[in-house]
């Protein structure tokens, strides 16, 4: 029997030490690193999504032309230089050579054009990401490793763009032989992990590519639970089972849970994320400015972000936070100042025990409690608000985009590129989706405007001008930029947190 | 077989507790406007999650927006106990009105009142729910309408059992060969004989619709936040479980209590209208 057992062993040995000559790359990584991600996008195809949980996972699978990293700067990604020609509407790209994507399938400009000409076409055209990429009007494959972007327009923003999610670049041969909906649920990419298995609403799972460009990862596999209930994510981070929580999952209020854990660590960066109460501006009472600018003095928003929100925000005086393209430092947000404000009450002729509305997100436990908290402030001036929950997607495809909204209602906006022309067209724009109440000529030329120049400086002026007007009109209550909050267990190291929940997962290890 | 005398001794204890019990939170909730005039709503950031039994101003603690919670418990019982009670009134009403009409007139009237009870009882509730606050919306009324729309059935169905055997009965019979109206045979000599179970079905009732009220408010489909209801509370207490269970705890005790409370007054009543274990229908 013991002779049996040794002999068993030496075989398991045999096999193993095998295994290392056959596969000696996989042996350096190791370990499995288990994420929480509050959300299942459905498809992993670039041009089917604009969440943020999408980008968490596939930026792990899918690579760009350019790369934003942690530090927000823009670095060489499958494209390893550039050059804007005839003032931005030409660029050239240099293509790193001897890049393979997961499935064999060589990268060259033959898949760069693929990618665009999709994205641009009408497969893209039934996702939300072609708009973004509309200011590219083709492009040309000049040798098998150079490309050229013709632009429709000059576009300052392009080169970000090119790192977001609309731009990752597919293989070609892959989706031509497997067809699109194989590749929804089978991506493949050129990135740093290999697309394993994907079970919808459970879980994807990922291993490592040990031929990645930028450098095999350091840990073996990488799967991702999809838990949407922060309880249950909180939990699994408790009992072991999972080693990161990506916001925004964790809920302010369980952050001392977390850190009560000595197994467990809370890491919090600033964030994309901003908080805002916009107005009804189109009817009732907070059509006048004047209301409006008293509704947001009414409010003590640090009060709010120093006791609700434990400090893990800061205050804004637009709608962006310090990150952002166009926030200017020297903008101060209106001050707390109940006596101003029921004079601007008074003086706009509104009664006291006047009612409005405000419509929020009925699953954001934080914003909830935030909520009451600006009813309780506007009591003290007089207003009495009712709040009304809403579930989510009907709030955002049906209540906002109709105009059916009370007085007031919740925006909450990560902007994914971190310039304020993304959020400014968005919100403020005549007839855009989000926008229902307001039309102002003035705003309108300013957003063309600044997209019209490529001189960053200039531009950025423009920006932060738009920044004013919207805050002189009082467009919104503008609340607070929200930091990411990440749960994470004590067994994973170098783990940097980054603003805009695009993970790269290559550095990290685990004990 | 147990004996009367024991048997009456255990009725009177489950009465003595019940009553005591819907009593006492009873009395609480109707009169938390005096005893906190305004506190339930009181938002005060500077004493937040006060811990219970440490300020004599908080005697439960308060919530994440430095709300007292015994205050908001008190005050929330309205909400839960309007809900509970006024559903079941609803419900009541109308089951037993299309019982009645669906046991005493029998032929298409029983076809279409029985085969549409049928139907409804196939879906879920919570898809119910779900369909029906997606299309009216939610809020304190609907809330109430949602549950007399799904809850009819069972009083319907319990009363045109008992109408069928009822109506073979001399008593009937007689009533009518003499020419007695219908409506005062159904008035008269039906309903009386049939409130008994229909009662005792309301009591364990109003403490369901409680609880649905709860979890309905919890799913985030019932009432404005900023009215305290119990199930509003246990679900804002959710995140701080760990850190602070009075949140919590105290409006699920709330529940737990009342739902006792009444759950022993439905005993009792079952027991003391029904003392020979007749079942009925």
């Amino acid at each position: 029997m013991i002779k049996m057992q040794r002999g068993l062993r030496t075989a398991f040995v045999a096999m193993a030490l095998a295994g290392t000559v056959f596969a000696p790359v996989s042996a350096l990584a190791a370990g499995k690193l288990t994420v929480s991600s509050p959300q299942d996008p459905g498809s992993w195809d670039p041009i089917d999504t604009f969440l943020v949980n999408w980008a968490s996972v596939s930026t792990n699978i899918f690579d760009g032309l350019t790369y934003r990293g942690p530090d927000l700067k823009l670095v060489p990604g499958l494209a390893t230089s550039w050059e804007v020609l005839d003032n931005g509407m030409r660029i050239r790209f240099k293509l790193r050579e001897g890049v393979k994507f997961h499935n064999g399938e060589a990268f060259d400009a033959e898949a760069v054009k693929f990618t665009f000409d999709r994205l641009l076409g009408p497969e893209g055209a039934k996702g939300p990401q072609q708009s973004n990429y509309n200011s590219i009007g083709s492009v040309e494959i000049i040798d098998a490793n150079t490309v050229e972007f013709k632009m429709k327009v000059a576009d300052p923003v392009i080169l970000t763009k090119l790192a977001g999610y609309g731009g990752m670049i597919v293989p070609p041969k892959y989706i031509a032989e497997k067809g699109d909906a194989y590749f929804n649920a089978h991506p493949v990419g050129t990135g740093a992990f290999k697309f394993v298995s994907y079970e919808p609403k459970v879980n994807i799972v990922l291993a490592a590519n040990p031929d990645y460009f930028g450098g095999a990862p350091k840990i073996s596999d990488l799967e991702y639970k999809f838990i949407s209930e922060p309880a249950t994510a909180v939990a699994e981070l408790q009992a072991g089972r999972v080693d990161i929580v990506i916001p925004p999952t964790i809920p302010i209020g369980m952050i001392p849970t977390i850190q009560g854990n000595a197994k467990l660590a809370v890491v919090t960066s600033p964030g994309p994320t901003v908080y805002a109460l916009r107005f009804n501006t189109r009817d009732g009472i907070t059509k006048d400015p004047k209301v409006r600018q008293a509704l947001i003095m009414g409010v003590d928003r640090d009060a709010i972000i120093k006791s609700i929100l434990g400090g893990q925000a800061q205050p804004i005086a637009s709608f962006q936070g310090p990150l952002s393209f166009g926030f200017d430092k020297a903008m101060k947000p209106l001050p707390y100042d109940p006596a101003k404000a029921q004079a601007l009450l008074k003086e706009a002729g509104v009664a006291p025990g006047t009612a409005l509305q405000i419509d929020l997100r009925g699953n954001e436990a934080t914003f909830i409690e935030v909520a009451q908290a600006i009813s309780a402030y506007l009591q003290t001036i007089g207003i009495t608000a009712t709040i009304k929950p809403y579930e989510t997607n009907v709030l955002l495809n049906d209540i906002i985009p109709n105009g059916k909204t009370g007085a007031m209602f919740q925006q909450s906006w990560g902007g994914w590129t971190l310039d304020y022309d993304n959020t400014a067209v968005a919100m403020y724009k005549t007839k855009e989706k989000w926008n229902p109440y307001d039309s102002d000529p003035k705003m309108d030329d300013l957003l063309a405007k600044q997209r019209t120049i490529t001189n960053v400086a200039e531009r950025e002026k423009v920006l932060q001008e738009i920044a004013h007007y919207a805050a002189d009109r009082a467009l919104e209550m503008p609340l607070y930029n929200l930091n990411a909050i990440f749960g994470i267990n004590k067994r994973v190291k170098n783990f940097t947190p980054v603003p805009d929940s695009r993970l790269k997962f290559t550095d990290v290890t685990v004990d | 077989m147990v004996s009367r005398s024991a048997s009456s001794n255990f009725l009177k204890l489950e009465f003595v507790l019940g009553a005591l019990l819907v009593g006492v939170i009873g009395l609480a909730v109707i009169f938390s406007g005096v005893i906190f005039p305004g506190g339930a709503e009181k938002i005060d950031l500077m004493s937040r999650l006060v811990p219970p039994f440490t300020k004599p101003a908080h005697v439960l603690g308060t919530d994440p927006l430095g709300r007292d919670v015994l205050a908001r418990v008190m005050a929330g019982g309205k909400i839960s106990l309007l809900v509970g009670f006024v559903s079941v009134a609803g419900g009541v009403v109308f089951g037993t009105v299309m019982g009645l009409v669906a046991g005493y007139y029998r032929g298409i009237w029983d076809m279409l009142v029985m085969r549409f009870a049928d139907i409804q009882l196939a879906l879920p509730f919570i898809l119910l729910a779900i369909t029906f606050i997606a299309i009216v919306g939610g809020g304190l009324a609907n809330t109430i309408i949602l549950l007399i729309v799904s809850q009819w059935v069972q009083y319907a169905r319990l009363v045109r059992g008992s109408v069928l055997t009822l109506r073979e009965r001399e008593f009937i019979l007689s009533a009518r060969a003499i020419g007695v109206k219908d409506w005062r045979i159904i008035v008269q000599h039906l309903l009386p004989n049939l409130i008994g179970p229909v009662i005792v079905l309301m009591t364990l009732n109003v403490a369901t619709n409680i609880l649905l009220e709860s979890s309905l408010t919890f799913l985030g489909l019932g009432i404005d936040p900023t009215i305290p209801s119990w199930g509003g509370m246990l679900a804002e207490g959710r995140t701080y479980l760990q850190t602070a269970w009075w949140v919590s705890v105290f409006p699920g005790l709330a529940i737990l209590l009342t739902v006792l409370g009444l759950n022993l007054l439905g005993d009792w009543l079952r027991d003391s209208l029904d003392p020979t274990g007749r079942t009925s229908a």
